[in-house]
């Protein structure tokens, strides 16, 4: 199954400010090398410089850096070249024609650029769906034939009670699989459909940790598991519910691709309302080439047991951004995998009342 | 089968649910009854006077959650909402509304059992019963000499740890949301406060478990509330 990432291009948005001090600067150019040929030599047709401006700007730039740069670029040839130079009076109602076509070669152009990013926009978006929509059929399809395959042999056979017990656990352990998995698909339809707003609350991050930890409690018993957080209890502005998650998708992923026996470390720091989460393995690590490919949907580690559909890194990361954090993957000191979870500072650590008779008691910091 | 066993009203529109419904309950010895509309399920709370109640939301006539505050208006009889819809919000709401649990499908036997045992145990007992001394797997509290102990070690508590603590510990095994216990103790001003809870939950836990990071006592429902893990 190969990787996919996410779509980049937007059509029909907004042109960034930046466009249009580019368009303008390209403006700008051209006036100087059409005054800097003339100077060279007598150029008929100073306008054609500008039309070229613009149809630049409209390929490159979007439909407002072009008429931007089809009125800047008028205003520049009729002070510099039109006759009287160095006003914007014009004497000759022929230049008014190609102030229009400047105009109308901008609208136009930018337009079918317009069009044709929103048509390759639409393209990818189709591929990003029938990548998705043939992942997610199989990986569905894989635990429901083990499934049924389980449940026919019970009905039509006759087995042992071992086999019995066998076949039972695969139906069981396939239906939580599948159901995980269902459960992912939604987590990344509504993270990727960029509508998610995190419901931020004020919560200590022990709890965070320990929630995740008790979540994962099955995945990791054969596991070491080694917390550090901190003693008091510092309040971070987090989704509670989205952080867990995440948290939990690290582990899932640490205690999936680590052998038993091993270390899984959690360590969480919060100085003055930031969130610091690392989750440390002592497994083999993952390549650096790789270490960005893996929090792509669909993108399972070449070491892996094939188990999952690789959407909870994917999830975890996305997690991160509509926090407006970062998650990334290093490599641990010692050998194994490192990731960092990221969240900045929202808001001031709001205040929980002392109880009368207990000075001091609960003052968050 | 027993024909003295506990009656349970199942009220799911989805005959397959039904049918596992009604062969896992019958086999642990449940009387089981059967409505798949919320009118129905009404009627048969009143009609059937079940020991528990099942309860799914999608109804082909309403939301199971109208059910709910239908029937608190006059029966204190426990309800367990099985729902697909998994979301924390949707817990919430279902044990806001006056839900006893919540089990989000798909669900094992096994958890189903023990939440109807747990939801039909503090029915029996009586939710706040006068008992001064409160027992929970290794947590005691005895309310008239104001003494707390977890596994035999006393632990000194804030009056309000102790009040949260005592209503998790009336409530074992049960999960509060992060509002009825704001409302609970620190009353019906503080309700949007959550980070209350959670502060104190915290001192208690640094008190309670043996290593507060990982809980076994002190259980967070995420994005619902807590639960005092059960002792059985």
């Amino acid at each position: 199954m190969r990787a996919v990432p996410a779509p980049t291009a937007k059509a029909g948005r907004r042109a960034p400010p930046l466009a249009y001090l580019s368009a303008a600067a390209l403006v700008a150019i051209t006036t100087a090398l059409a005054a800097a040929a003339r100077e060279l030599f007598a150029i008929p047709d100073a306008e054609m410089l500008y039309v070229l401006a613009v149809l630049i700007a409209a390929v490159f730039l979007g439909r407002g850096p072009a008429v931007t740069s089809a009125a800047l670029g008028v205003l520049a040839y009729d002070y510099f070249f039109v006759p009287p130079s160095f006003t914007l009076d014009v004497h000759d109602a022929r230049y008014l024609l190609t102030f229009a076509m400047m105009f109308g070669i901008g609208l136009l152009v930018s337009s079918l650029a317009e069009r044709a990013s929103a048509e390759a926009v639409r393209a990818e978006r189709e591929q990003l769906r029938s990548t998705l929509l043939a992942s997610v059929s199989h990986d569905l399809r894989t635990p429901l034939a083990a499934i049924t395959g389980a449940a026919s042999t019970l009905r039509d056979q006759a087995v042992d009670a071992p086999t019995r017990r066998e076949l039972l656990d695969t139906v069981c352990d396939e239906a939580e699989r599948m159901d995980r998995l269902v459960g992912n698909l939604l987590d990344m339809t509504r993270l990727a459909s960029g509508e998610v707003t995190p419901k931020r609350e004020w919560v200590p991050v022990d709890e965070l940790v320990g929630a995740a930890l008790a979540r994962v409690e099955r995945a990791l018993v054969q596991h070491v598991v080694r917390t550090a957080v901190p003693e008091y209890p510092a309040l971070v502005s987090v989704d509670p519910v989205l952080v867990e998650q995440l948290i939990v998708n690290l582990l899932d992923n640490a205690a999936r691709h680590t052998p038993a026996g091993t270390e899984v470390e959690v360590s969480a720091e919060a100085s003055g309302g930031a969130l610091t989460v690392e989750v440390s393995d002592s497994g083999p690590g993952v390549p650096e080439p790789l270490r960005e490919e893996i929090f792509e949907r669909f993108q399972r580690g070449s070491a892996s047991t094939g188990r999952g559909a690789g959407l909870g890194l994917a999830i975890a990361r996305a997690i991160a951004e509509v926090h407006g954090g970062t998650l990334t993957l290093a490599e641990r000191p010692g050998g194994g995998a490192r990731f960092r979870l990221e969240l900045p500072r929202v808001g001031d650590s709001p205040l929980v009342p002392h109880e009368p008779g207990e000075p001091g008691a609960e003052e968050a910091r | 089968m027993t024909e003295t066993g506990p009656v349970v009203l199942v009220v799911e529109d989805e005959p397959q649910m039904r049918r596992f419904l009604r062969a896992s309950l019958g086999a642990e010895g449940y009387r089981v009854v059967e409505a798949w509309t919320v009118a129905d399920g009404l009627r048969m709370a009143t009609t059937e006077r079940p020991e528990l109640v099942l309860l799914d939301l999608g109804l082909p006539d309403g939301d199971g959650l109208d059910l709910v505050r239908r029937v608190r208006e006059w029966s204190p009889v426990p309800v367990i909402v099985l729902s697909a819809r998994g979301r924390e919000e949707d817990k919430v709401a279902a044990l806001d509304a006056g839900a006893d649990d919540y089990l989000p499908k798909p669900f094992g036997t096994k958890e189903l059992l023990a939440r109807m045992r747990v939801a039909l145990r503090h029915a029996r007992s009586g939710a706040g019963s006068g008992d001064p001394v409160l027992e929970v797997g290794p947590l005691r509290m005895d309310h008239d000499r104001h003494e707390a102990s977890v596994g035999g070690r006393e632990v000194r508590l804030t009056p309000i740890e102790w009040k949260l603590l005592a209503l998790l510990a009336q409530n074992a095994g049960k999960v509060l949301t992060h509002s009825q216990i704001l409302r609970e103790v620190w009353g019906p001003n503080a309700s949007s406060q959550t980070h209350y809870v959670r502060v104190y939950m915290a001192e208690l836990r640094k008190k309670l478990e043996a290593d507060p990071a990982r809980p076994r006592l002190l259980l967070t429902e995420p994005g619902v509330g807590y639960r005092l893990a059960d002792g059985g």
